[in-house]
């Protein structure tokens, strides 16, 4: 009997790691992660942004991306874990025509950034849609425009209403922000959870399997719309 | 540069090194008690050689330590190139230099490139150096119009001006562009890519599981971009590693960054393996380089792989899989002379060693151990045909 008490235990125990091992295997297969690519010209903040979401912080010292860079943060909503997959690329063109085509497949969202104070990195914008377009993204998965570096107020160089005509035209929402100031920082949080309900409530991913179920993106969900109210500066 | 003339200078750079003489070499340095002092005379000998003993240094720059300070390098990295400090074209007008297409980008890249400069620097000091090195960059692109820029170049040039100074890391990165960086300046990325072709054969070679379980993930090859273009310098932070590994670099034929890629990934096999097989977790794992890696371990081993599965017995692998990726480029016919050229065609110490046995896995553990241990057997593959 002696000998046989640590075996029972330990089948039970077994048993117990087996079940809870299942379980974690269960609640992994049900995370939902979404993939987003982060795309603009050269140093318009794509890192920073991408940073300032994942890690809470504006980096000290950043520099140029070289190919693409891989950033991540789990987050809640409505009590349910989801992770978003943030891939941060390079903005030269020779990378962008060769290198990171790779990580436009499976992407569930795409950010396009520019620079507030640079004019020549919105005049790219639509380089950058007619890429996306190129490499057969669905057309229907939710995008976003990102004019980034509001912080320098006196160099601002892109009108805010001429992005806002940009951004309708081509029916996504424009956030105006900076990655920099720290009184923004929930700002930039907000862009991507913004984001997330509008993947999650789309219903546009389950699992992680990569199963793409398209669905049609407006600008005046409520989803967004609550989010948005929730930021300053934010222009629809 | 013409492809006759660029394929002519790897022919001269390139050239077989007698075996005996290394080996002479070699048995010197175990007799001495104070190795590197006696290492630092060997290079001043080399390089004081008239002409200056090529062979000789190249072996001593890829041997344990490489060329130890960087004062050593300031003199031996011209040497290794031949490349003549005493007449270096003047600085063209600053007119010429912030005309050229690709300045903006430059300027762009240099701003951002403050954490390759030693940690305590005077702001000044480090502002005039990051003009310098605008300077020096354009300087190349100025004098090579057929030369892009890339975003990874800037952190090569960024080493050789903290070591060399301006002038000198000029007349150095003229050479490489157009010699072991050319392929990475085309106004494509094309062979950037079929490079990076290069690492999943070398790794299959070694441990076919590995590459089966990375294959498997999907995470593709472009996690070590960044290792390949810059040769290391972005991806490293002590500047120390990253001298080291130009000193390996320098004396060694092109491909090796890439061999040296297949070493790490190899070393990282556990981790690797122990991970989820996804594309975004591998590339996240793969793409930081951990500081404390054995670097001097990890060259030899790069070396062995070399020796092992030189390019030209990898071109169709890597074919194959440029060919699975549906690329775009110029074609196998430009692939097979491209191995051609870079390779060294099986020298007879490759035949000698390792015999061919249809492509399949073999391990060479005996080469491997003699040569982890000896630094005789190290300075005999140190020797050949670069």
């Amino acid at each position: 009997m002696a000998e046989e008490l640590p075996r029972n235990r330990s089948q039970s125990e077994q048993k117990e790691e087996l079940e809870s091992s299942v379980t974690v295997i269960e609640k992994q297969a049900q995370r939902r992660i979404f993939k987003i690519i982060v795309i603009g010209d050269s140093n318009v903040g794509k890192t920073c942004l991408t940073y300032r979401f994942c890690s809470g912080k504006f980096p000290d010292k950043t520099e140029a991306t070289i190919g693409v860079d891989f950033r991540e943060r789990t987050i809640e909503i409505d009590k349910e874990q989801v992770k978003l997959q943030l891939w941060d690329t390079a903005g030269q063109e020779r990378f962008r025509k060769s290198m990171v085509q790779h990580y436009y497949r499976n992407v569930h969202a795409v950010v396009f950034v520019y620079d507030v104070t640079k004019m020549s990195s919105f005049d790219s914008m639509p380089s950058w849609i007619e890429e996306c377009d190129r490499h057969n993204l669905n057309k229907d998965i939710p995008r976003l425009l990102v004019g980034n570096k509001c912080d320098m107020k006196l160099r601002i160089a892109v009108n805010t209403n001429l992005a806002q005509k940009f951004a309708d035209s081509h029916s996504m929402p424009l956030f105006e922000t900076s990655a920099k100031d720290d009184e923004r920082a929930n700002h930039v949080d907000a862009i991507f959870m913004t984001l997330a309900h509008k993947l999650k409530s789309k219903g546009l991913f389950t699992g992680n399997t990569g199963l793409r179920i398209p669905g049609t993106y407006s600008i005046a969900d409520n989803m967004v719309m609550y989010y948005v109210c929730q930021v300053t500066s934010v222009c629809f | 540069m013409t492809l006759i003339k660029r394929q002519k200078t790897m022919a001269v750079n390139y050239c077989v090194t007698p075996v005996i003489q290394a080996l002479v070499s070699c048995q010197s340095m175990q007799l001495t008690r104070s190795p590197e002092r006696h290492k630092i005379k060997l290079i001043q000998k080399a390089m004081d050689a008239s002409p200056v003993d090529t062979r000789q240094l190249k072996n001593l720059a890829i041997m344990w330590g490489g060329l130890l300070s960087d004062d050593i390098r300031k003199k031996a990295w011209p040497k290794l190139l031949g490349v003549d400090v005493d007449n270096i074209p003047p600085k063209p007008d600053k007119e010429i230099l912030y005309g050229h297409r690709d300045y903006n980008q430059v300027v762009l890249d240099v701003n951002r490139t403050l954490k390759r400069f030693p940690p305590g620097m005077e702001v000044e000091h480090r502002m005039s150096l990051q003009d310098e090195l605008v300077d020096l960059i354009m300087r190349v692109l100025v004098k090579h119009p057929e030369l892009h820029y890339y975003q990874g170049y800037h952190d090569i040039c960024v080493t050789f001006l903290l070591v060399a100074g301006e002038d000198i890391a000029f007349a150095l990165m003229e050479w490489l562009s157009v010699n072991h960086l050319r392929d990475f300046m085309d106004s494509t990325m094309d062979r950037t890519k079929h490079i990076l072709n290069y690492l999943y054969p070398i790794v299959g070679k070694s441990k076919p599981k590995l590459r089966d379980f990375m294959e498997e993930s999907e995470v593709g090859s472009v996690f070590s971009l960044s290792w390949l273009i810059t040769w290391y310098g972005h991806v490293l932070d002590d500047l120390r590693h990253i001298v080291r590994l130009y000193d390996f670099f320098i004396a060694c034929h092109p491909l090796m960054p890439i061999y040296l890629a297949a070493v790490i990934v190899l070393y990282r096999e556990k981790e690797i393996l122990s991970s989820e097989c996804d594309m975004c977790v591998l590339h996240g794992l793969l793409s930081k380089i951990p500081d404390n890696l054995p670097f001097e371990l990890l060259i030899r081993e790069a070396g062995d792989l070399f020796i092992q599965y030189p390019p030209t017995q990898l071109a169709n692998e890597a074919i194959k899989t440029y060919k699975r990726k549906a690329l775009v480029v110029t074609g196998k016919k430009s692939i097979q002379k491209y191995a051609t050229r870079r390779g060294t065609g099986g020298s007879w110490l490759w035949r000698y060693l390792v015999p061919d046995v249809g492509g399949g896995y073999i391990k060479v553990t005996a080469f491997v151990v003699v040569a982890l241990l000896s630094s005789a057997a190290w300075n005999m593959w140190a020797a050949r045909d670069w």
